[in-house]
């Protein structure tokens, strides 16, 4: 193991995650100082929470109630290996899923001289840069100050020790889910020939959702402190389970039983030995793995003439909006649009089925309904519309090259991103209905609500995404300017709740939401209605700011 | 608007810069209907950047481009109607396959269903893609991106073919029939303007060679009259570059590099 080839690839991972989420940097060597900022206030930041808890502890006057702090906070030092652990596999993961739809990988060149072994430990320990690490920091400031006070020095360098370990577990284990993903992924395109399409879209809608469930679930209020109970708990059950080993390594020590302590100790070691050789041979074996070409279809032509053509659009805006429905169920990169739309259903649900940090569900109210039906539309038709041009990326030579003019491009690009929009408000609403089962007349004007949403923000942010597009590829597709996404975000908003408004005030008259005014009543229809004026002046105007902005991005095309 | 002009492509006093760089010089050109005229010159010599200009994806910042009698900035959609481009490294759709995306081109380019059938397939068996059209783009080696962007750009029939080294990455079987290809679209009033570094390509398919250095044009004529500018009679295109733009120096960049 070369350890100077190890600390090289860690600085060229993390040099490229942080180009990833955007930051856009001129320099190879640069001042780190901001890095060490971040880990300096972590520590900081823990050892003022370690006076402050240590301060308290010392200052409680009653033993019953200084006893129960004591165990209180030892229990929680022996469960911090397993919680540290599962964070960490979710931060982990987090940043995996950030890096999905990286054109280029992150992979060191092969032909260079580097081992698998370095690799593997050098991407394991640059998952953990970062917040993972601040979080870390700022655990083992909080533990060691704490310690001092409780008089648990020893058991807290054993905790810390036990942390350190866990975050290695946590991030050997994304390293191998990640190998295996890509191999799985590949192995099950092959099998499923021309469906692999339809079974890209939906395994990974699948995993998103199965991932933020599990994430609003560990991080919400009332279900970390849930999961706090339930892994002291469940610790000493399941103990032959790897995962937990450190955690038994630190319960044995409190009990005073020094051999199991030394057992679970070589146990853990051997365990993270293991995890590590085995992410290195799933490295080795698949790492230079390729996945196999999907075939869409076996070379039968077949042109699509017909439907889009009834609706007025000419072949060349049906070509382009065929394109694009291809392009966001096919491409990996895309998929992320679906996670606010997928985060503001799941949110709700949770809510109401209990799962979110409560332990009893809610009562279906409008508010839930209101969530469900008109929030993940208008999400959509925003960021749709933010990324519709950007999206071409690199391949935008194409339309600078092709006869394609201002109108019919806006007029493709909009009409898709209301179709794609109305889909995921007509999926959200049923699912809405079904659980909430809201009255006849709420769920109409919702609906209606929705459906200007779309209209108006689709156009307000397609004009924007036109203006900021920015087609950079390398090392991640960016699509729009942050700077624009930001503006046109918070004037979104405003919009919304402009459109909106007539019908919050229409719920605030006849109590839907309860506040301490009392306003004249407004008739639901004449709310939607005046709703729907502004929102169609709001489509109006944008929309021809949109027909400008392409003008001028078709006249001054520059590539 | 269509000039009786019999210049395909005329540039007037055309010059681009990039910040400080030049990439085009005030240039002057004329390119005759049904000719194939080769650009030549170095990395960066603004032989890309001169293909884009006519196209109208780059703006000059002074002078005028006339395209098929057609002013590009005041008609660029009429202008790209009537033109083939490939750039130099094409960018395709990866997610759509070979065949969906020579669909998508065909539908741009308003061609009827049954012209496009035949076009595909005809160019799918000419240029031995058959048996990849439905797979994805993005599992295409790079030889068959390339012949894809061809066909694409062949597809629409156009009145004039912009091509950026449209033979990098064929193999000889394709490189051979885009030739062949090329040469009988002359025949029918096709212009083609290519730009290329293979100087064998440029002197066995061109009517004529521009030879470009540092945005301007140094040498433009057949063989003959490149080998009269240079004053190397008999010699071939490789001697007469390398004279032209005064790189033929390269015995001590070698000795240099052994050392």
């Amino acid at each position: 193991m070369n350890w100077k080839n190890v600390l090289r690839l860690i600085s060229v991972d993390v040099k490229a995650g942080r180009l990833i989420r955007g930051q856009r940097l001129r320099r190879y060597r640069e001042s780190k100082i901001f890095q060490y900022l971040l880990y300096g206030g972590a520590c900081v930041l823990g050892l003022a929470i370690g006076i402050g808890v240590g301060s308290f502890y010392a200052g409680v006057a009653g033993q019953a109630l200084r006893d129960l702090f004591y165990d209180g906070a030892l229990s929680l030092f022996i469960s911090f290996p397993s919680l540290v652990l599962i964070f960490g596999i979710v931060f982990t993961m987090m940043g995996q899923i950030q890096r999905m739809g990286v054109r280029y990988s992150i992979q060191p060149p092969y032909w260079l001289p580097i081992s698998w072994g370095e690799h593997t430990l050098a991407s394991t320990l640059a998952n953990l840069i970062g917040i993972p690490s601040a979080f870390l920091i700022l655990l083992i400031s909080v533990i060691a100050t704490v310690s001092v006070y409780l008089g648990q020095v020893p058991l807290a360098t054993l905790t810390i020790f036990a942390l350190l370990a866990s975050a290695f577990i946590a991030s050997t284990t994304t390293e191998i889910f990640r190998i295996l993903q890509v191999r799985l992924i590949g192995a099950v395109y092959k099998s499923t020939g021309k469906a692999a399409v339809w079974v890209r879209f939906l395994g990974s809608m699948l995993f998103l959702i199965g991932f933020y469930v599990v994430y609003f679930a560990f991080t919400s209020g009332a279900g970390s402190v849930a999961l706090i109970e339930a892994v002291a708990g469940a610790q000493q059950a399941v103990w032959f389970v790897p995962y937990v080993w450190l955690g038994m390594v630190l319960a044995a020590f409190m009990s005073g039983l020094l051999v199991q302590t030394v057992l679970f100790s070589f146990a853990s070691l051997l365990f993270i030995l293991v995890l590590f050789y085995v992410a290195v041979k799933l490295n080795t074996r698949f790492g230079l793995y390729e996945p196999p070409a999907i075939t869409v279809s076996r070379g039968v032509y077949s042109p699509k003439v017909g439907f889009l053509g009834k609706l007025g659009f000419s072949s060349l805006e049906a070509a382009v909006m065929r394109k694009d429905f291809k392009a966001f169920t096919r491409r990996r990169e895309l998929m992320y649009v679906f996670i606010t739309p997928l985060v503001f259903m799941i949110m709700p649900l949770m809510q109401y089925f209990g799962i979110y940090g409560t332990s009893a569900a809610v009562e279906p109210s409008r508010l839930i309904f209101a969530l469900i039906l008109v929030v993940p539309g208008a999400i959509m038709s925003v960021i749709l519309g933010l990324i519709i041009i950007g999206e071409e990326g690199e391949s935008v030579w194409l339309f600078f090259s092709s006869p394609i003019n201002a109108r019919s491009l806006v007029k493709c690009k909009y009409a898709f991103v209301i179709i794609f929009s109305f889909v995921v408000m007509l999926v959200c609403s049923v699912i809405g209905i079904l659980i909430t089962r809201p009255s006849p007349d709420i769920a109409l004007a919702l609906l209606i609500e929705s459906i200007l949403l779309i209209f108006a923000l689709g156009a307000v942010s397609l004009g924007a995404g036109i203006k900021g597009a920015d087609f950079t590829e390398v090392p991640r597709p960016r699509m729009v300017r942050p700077l624009t996404t930001l503006v046109y975000m918070l004037l979104c908003l405003v919009l919304a709740l402009a459109i909106f408004s007539p019908l919050l005030l229409h719920a605030v008259a006849v109590g839907y939401i309860p506040l301490p005014v009392s306003l004249p009543k407004m008739d639901l229809y004449i709310a939607v209605s005046i709703s729907a004026v502004v929102a169609l002046v709001v489509a109006f105007v944008f929309y021809r700011i949109a027909l400008k902005n392409a003008e001028e991005f078709l006249l001054k095309a520059e590539i | 608007m269509v000039s009786t002009d019999e210049s395909a492509v005329k540039l007037r006093k055309v010059a681009k810069r990039y910040a400080d760089i030049v990439a085009v010089d005030y240039i002057d050109l004329d390119v005759k209907y049904g000719e194939i005229l080769g650009l030549l010159g170095p990395n960066g010599s603004g032989k890309s950047t001169t293909l884009k200009m006519i196209l109208g994806l780059v703006k000059p910042d002074s002078g005028s481009v006339d395209v098929l009698g057609i002013n590009a900035e005041d008609d660029p959609v009429a202008v790209k109607r009537q033109v083939g481009y490939i750039p130099e490294s094409p960018r395709l759709y990866e997610f759509l396959t070979g065949l969906e995306y020579l669909d998508f081109i065909g539908d741009i380019y308003g061609i009827t269903v049954m012209e496009k059938k035949a076009r595909i397939e005809e160019y799918f068996e000419a240029l031995e893609l058959e048996g990849r059209e439905g797979d994805m783009i993005s599992s295409y080696s790079q030889g068959m991106k390339q012949k894809t962007a061809l066909i694409s750009a062949f597809l629409h029939k156009p009145k004039l073919l912009l091509l950026d080294e449209p033979l990098s990455g064929l193999d000889p079987r394709s490189a051979r029939i885009v030739k062949d290809l090329l040469r009988k679209l002359t025949v029918q009033g096709v212009t083609t303007i290519m730009s290329t570094h293979i100087l064998e390509i440029a002197q066995a398919m061109c009517d004529r060679i521009a030879i470009m250095y540092e945005g301007r044009v140094l040498a433009l004529g057949n063989m003959k009259e490149l080998r009269q500018k240079a004053r190397l009679p008999g010699s071939d295109l490789e001697d007469i570059f390398l004279r032209l733009t005064g790189t033929e120096d390269v015995r001590e960049v070698v000795e240099a590099l052994l050392k």
